[in-house]
């Protein structure tokens, strides 16, 4: 009996690390800037069913965490660094998130698109980055300028 | 190169603990205690209680835990603890320590599924009974559902007791509904003790890190025993 559950208990390993070796396909990867405790964007869209890679930029003087019921997860964000959260695979919807140490103003969402086209698209959205202190504040910047800077500023 | 460590530290894990299980019987007593989730955030330092409560045919055994937890680094948790168990008298007392640590191996969500590892030790007060916990941490996200399982390599040893080596299996099957109400089911096995039974979790946030957790449990042992009930409850508030 006690090895027959042995035999079990090693089954049970066997088969879940198996299926948890890392697929080194590259995940779409999406940018997120913390700024005087606000996200910008404040809502990203992704595609849905697929991971993807959340890089977020905390470019105030303090901590923050990132928290989120919806995408189950937690994640503190050090000051003047980056994290980055992986998350999905999502099916279509709203996941909203927000800062545990500023809840009242750093909210944001992610809303997941059922087609990778979609997202894609969005990838191009503008987005309203006045409240930034970048170099052209009254200037839209798009997601793919937003990481060009990133890259820069890196 | 991160990936490739990362399946050699697995592999390495992986193969030690079928080495050892295929020598070993699995945990004897009563194994329910809680299931361990691979995840550490940094900056956490938290206090916790755990209450056993264990109901058969030779009668009720009762037990608490104490501990204090501190997130050493970003991947890394210690956690000091003080048991305290009401022994055949009646009588209540300290009944052991024990020091924990909680490694989180991947980043939450960057692979199929997420590991952790654990490392325990803890001592028998006033008897020469030393037990070493090593084993891997596990847990998988299926949409609002999570499977969370915990194996375990067990070495009890000491001049009051007979060395040996145990293994032991812990699941839960989480189903994420609210923050406040996330019911469960939970299985347990041991050398002596197989059981299952419902259980439910929560979290409730107040300002900055600060946050209270509660779990509970019923678990009916499937060992024969006409009567073979535990209720197991642990609140933890994090800072």
């Amino acid at each position: 009996m006690v090895n027959v559950r042995s035999k079990f208990v090693q089954g049970v390993i066997v088969a879940f690390i198996l299926l948890s070796l890392p697929s080194l396909a590259k995940r779409p990867e999406f940018q997120l800037i913390l700024k005087n405790h606000l996200f910008y964007p404040a809502e990203i869209e992704i595609p849905a069913n697929t991971k993807v890679k959340l890089i977020i930029h905390n470019q105030d003087q303090t901590p923050e965490e990132f928290d989120s019921f919806d995408l189950n997860r937690e994640k503190v964000i050090f000051p003047q660094k980056k994290a980055v959260i992986f998350i999905g695979p999502l099916l279509p919807g709203r996941y909203e998130f927000f800062g545990e140490f500023n809840p009242n103003s750093a909210q944001g969402a992610i809303v997941v698109k059922s087609s990778k086209l979609n997202a894609k698209v969005n990838q191009n959205t503008l987005i309203d980055a006045t409240a930034l202190s970048s170099n052209s504040p009254d200037k839209p910047v798009t997601q793919q300028a937003l990481v060009k800077e990133l890259n820069r500023a890196d | 190169m991160r990936c490739h460590r990362l399946i050699s530290l697995l592999r390495i894990i992986f193969f030690s603990l079928v080495v050892v299980f295929n020598h070993t019987a699995v945990a004897d007593g009563v194994v329910v205690d809680k299931v361990y989730h691979p995840y550490v955030l940094p900056n956490e330092r938290e206090f916790e209680w755990r209450m056993l409560s264990h109901q058969n045919d030779d009668g009720n055994s009762l037990g608490h835990r104490l501990a204090y937890g501190q997130s050493l680094t970003e991947h890394l948790m210690i956690e000091v603890y003080l048991v305290g168990e009401r022994d055949s008298t009646g009588d209540f007392g300290l009944s052991a320590y024990e020091v924990e640590t909680r490694w989180m191996i991947t980043e939450q969500g960057e692979y199929w599924a997420d590991w952790g590892m654990l490392l325990e030790v803890e001592k028998e007060h006033k008897l020469d009974i030393w037990e070493v916990t090593t084993g891997l941490l596990f847990e998988k996200e299926f949409g609002r559902n999570s499977l969370a399982l915990n194996a375990f390599l067990i070495y009890e040893t000491g001049g009051d007791i007979e060395s040996e080596f145990e293994g032991e299996f812990r699941l839960q099957y989480r189903y994420r509904w609210l923050p406040q109400v996330q019911p469960a089911i939970e299985f347990y096995m041991g050398e002596d003790y197989t059981g299952i039974g419902p259980a439910f979790m929560g979290i409730q946030r107040f300002e900055g890190q600060k946050q209270l957790k509660w779990e509970a449990g019923f678990i009916t042992g499937l060992n024969g025993d006409s009567k073979d009930h535990i209720l197991r409850v642990a609140i933890e508030y994090e800072f």
